[in-house]
């Protein structure tokens, strides 16, 4: 089931009981905030939820936690609400194989319905803003899909951009970014700026959900991220040509905000509470001028909350962060089973592997930091037998708990890079990284004496079903 | 609005950004210096100088002292 537009998918998890609809009037602060808030905080599978009854709007419609579990993620790529973490980055993994598809070019998007331009350009007319955290500097921003081109290959399909980032809102028609120097938006702008140029860009929201998981995910600098969300969704992405910049944004976006990022030029943004679990900011950031806002009639103002973890972040890219490292482990290492990157965006991984010799954990550890993603993240890694699941954090901690030596399992390289907004980072963006093996030593590493592990049962497998098929007849 | 101040860096010149589309609920009003940005019915650990916490304030110090990310890069030259 590909899904065009959020609205679309929206219905699909009211459906199926995913969406929950506040019917109370509520205020934007703190209400909207903390109610996201708590859907962290309630247990596994929070639904999605729904607002339009917000103090001092008229007319508000406002979604959080979209993508906020694992049931929700899962429908977000058309499977069974009730997979199964590890299958569904299996299956994203395996959908990762289909890349490239190309999109699908349709003209009559929904948000040609409206336009506003020049000095009417009010987002605070279009969109119900509102705070998230206490220390945040104002509204923000931060589940927007946007799309930006390289100043030096403007017609390169490939190296058009589409990224989330964080976007405070600075006035009716201006906005601060943060294209942190990893990003790619970040390459695009120092190509406008070292050339004295503005650089144009789209800021799309309420976007289909697989657009937003794509946007959010590890990828190479020439690769089209919705040549990615064709292979998840299994069926081309439908794409439209904004009307203002020429860029290719999503068909089925709520609202499509159009400018330039003002080049050369940098204003006070911040601070803002990361997906760190802690504020970032207080730096002077590029700024946007907004030109022009296309949207549906009645637009649904999605948003995200972040906070300490786990929150809807963690679920939006925990997945899309495991496959990338996957999959380019698994290109020179078949052994490597599975990744479980989804910890603060893949700060710290969990990797489960097959030995080929003595010191082969070790060195697909090292392996995964030296990955794309992984300068700048994996901070901590943690590799396990192949079978131990590095989704079921118990079988890990008895694996670290069992099988690590600190005197030769625990490994720590000093002076490697990191992301700044890692709060441990000193001076922000260096840190040194930790390497725990806690795998069982095979030849010729022959250390402790590991020779008579206790295995699973034969029989265990079968009973493990019907215990399920019980245990199922007696919810009924 | 003349006894306004920003809650965050304590700024007098306050601007009016925005109103509430129900006509007198809220206002949206941003700081002339420091850009912090409050819509009047926030909590007032979020709109008032006083209730405002101590690790969220700005003095004129850190806001010249605020590091630019990312640096502006030299302009191409010879082009």
């Amino acid at each position: 089931m590909a899904y065009d537009d959020l609205r679309g998918f929206l219905d699909t998890l009211e459906r199926e009981g995913r969406l929950l609809r506040v019917p109370d009037e509520v205020l934007p602060e703190p209400d909207l905030a903390a109610a996201a808030n708590a859907a962290g905080r309630i247990g596994e599978g929070a639904p999605a939820l729904w607002f339009d009854n917000v103090t001092g709007f008229t007319g508000a419609r406002i979604v959080l936690n979209v993508h906020g579990s694992w049931p929700n993620h899962a429908l977000a790529l058309g499977l069974p609400k009730d997979t199964p973490i590890r299958e569904q980055v299996e299956e994203f993994a395996r959908r990762w194989d289909d890349f490239p598809v190309a999109p699908e070019r349709r003209e009559d998007a929904p948000w040609r319905e409206n336009t506003v331009e020049g000095p009417d350009a009010d987002l605070f007319q279009v969109l119900p803003l509102f705070r998230l955290n206490d220390g945040d500097g104002g509204f923000y921003l931060d589940k927007a899909a946007v799309v930006s081109r390289d100043p030096d290959a403007p017609d390169d399909f490939g190296r058009q951009n589409v990224g989330i980032y964080r976007i405070e809102v600075m006035g009716r028609n201006r906005l601060a970014f943060q294209p942190v120097p990893v990003h790619d938006v970040a390459i695009h702008l120092r190509k406008a700026e070292e050339r004295g140029e503005d650089l144009p860009i789209a800021i799309t929201l309420g976007n289909d959900p697989v657009i937003s998981i794509v946007a959010g995910m590890p990828m190479a600098y020439d690769q089209s991220e919705y040549a990615m969300a064709g292979a998840l969704r299994g069926a081309p992405a439908p794409i439209a040509t904004a009307p203002l910049t020429g860029f290719d944004v999503p068909w089925g976006s709520e609202v499509v905000v159009e400018g330039v990022i003002e080049g050369r030029r940098r204003e006070l943004e911040g601070p803002f509470g990361e997906f760190t679990g802690h504020y970032s900011g207080g730096r002077r950031m590029p700024v946007i001028r907004v030109d022009r806002v296309s949207y549906r009639t009645d637009p649904i103002f999605e948003s995200l909350y972040l906070g300490m973890p786990w929150t809807e972040i963690d679920y939006l890219v925990g997945p899309n962060t495991c496959v990338p490292v996957l999959k380019q482990l698994r290109a020179e290492f078949p052994e490597v089973q599975a990744v479980n990157a989804m910890y603060t965006h893949g700060l710290l991984g969990i990797i489960s592997t097959r030995k080929r010799y003595g010191g082969f954990a070790k060195a697909v550890g090292m392996r995964a930091m030296t990955t794309p993603h992984g300068l700048g993240y994996l901070k901590v890694v943690i590799v396990v037998d192949e079978d131990v699941d590095p989704f079921d954090l118990r079988q890990v901690m008895w694996a670290v708990s069992a099988k690590v030596d600190p005197a030769v399992d625990v490994i720590t390289v000093p002076g490697l890079p990191v992301v700044p907004l890692d709060p441990a980072s000193s001076p922000p963006g260096m840190i040194a990284k930790l390497l725990v093996d806690a795998t069982t030593p095979v030849f010729p590493d022959d250390r402790g004496h590991f020779g008579s592990p206790v295995r699973d049962l034969p029989e265990t497998g079968e009973w493990v079903r019907r215990l399920q098929a019980l245990r199922s007849e007696g919810v009924r | 609005m003349s006894t306004v101040i920003c809650p965050r860096c304590a700024y007098e010149t306050v601007d009016h950004v925005a109103t509430s589309p129900v006509p007198g609920v809220w206002d949206v009003l941003q700081c002339g210096r420091c850009l912090y940005m409050w819509r009047t019915t926030e909590p007032e650990r979020r709109t008032r100088r006083d209730a405002y916490p101590e690790a969220f304030r700005l003095t004129p110090e850190d806001i010249a002292a605020a590091q630019e990310v990312p640096a502006i890069p030299p302009l191409r030259t010879g082009r």
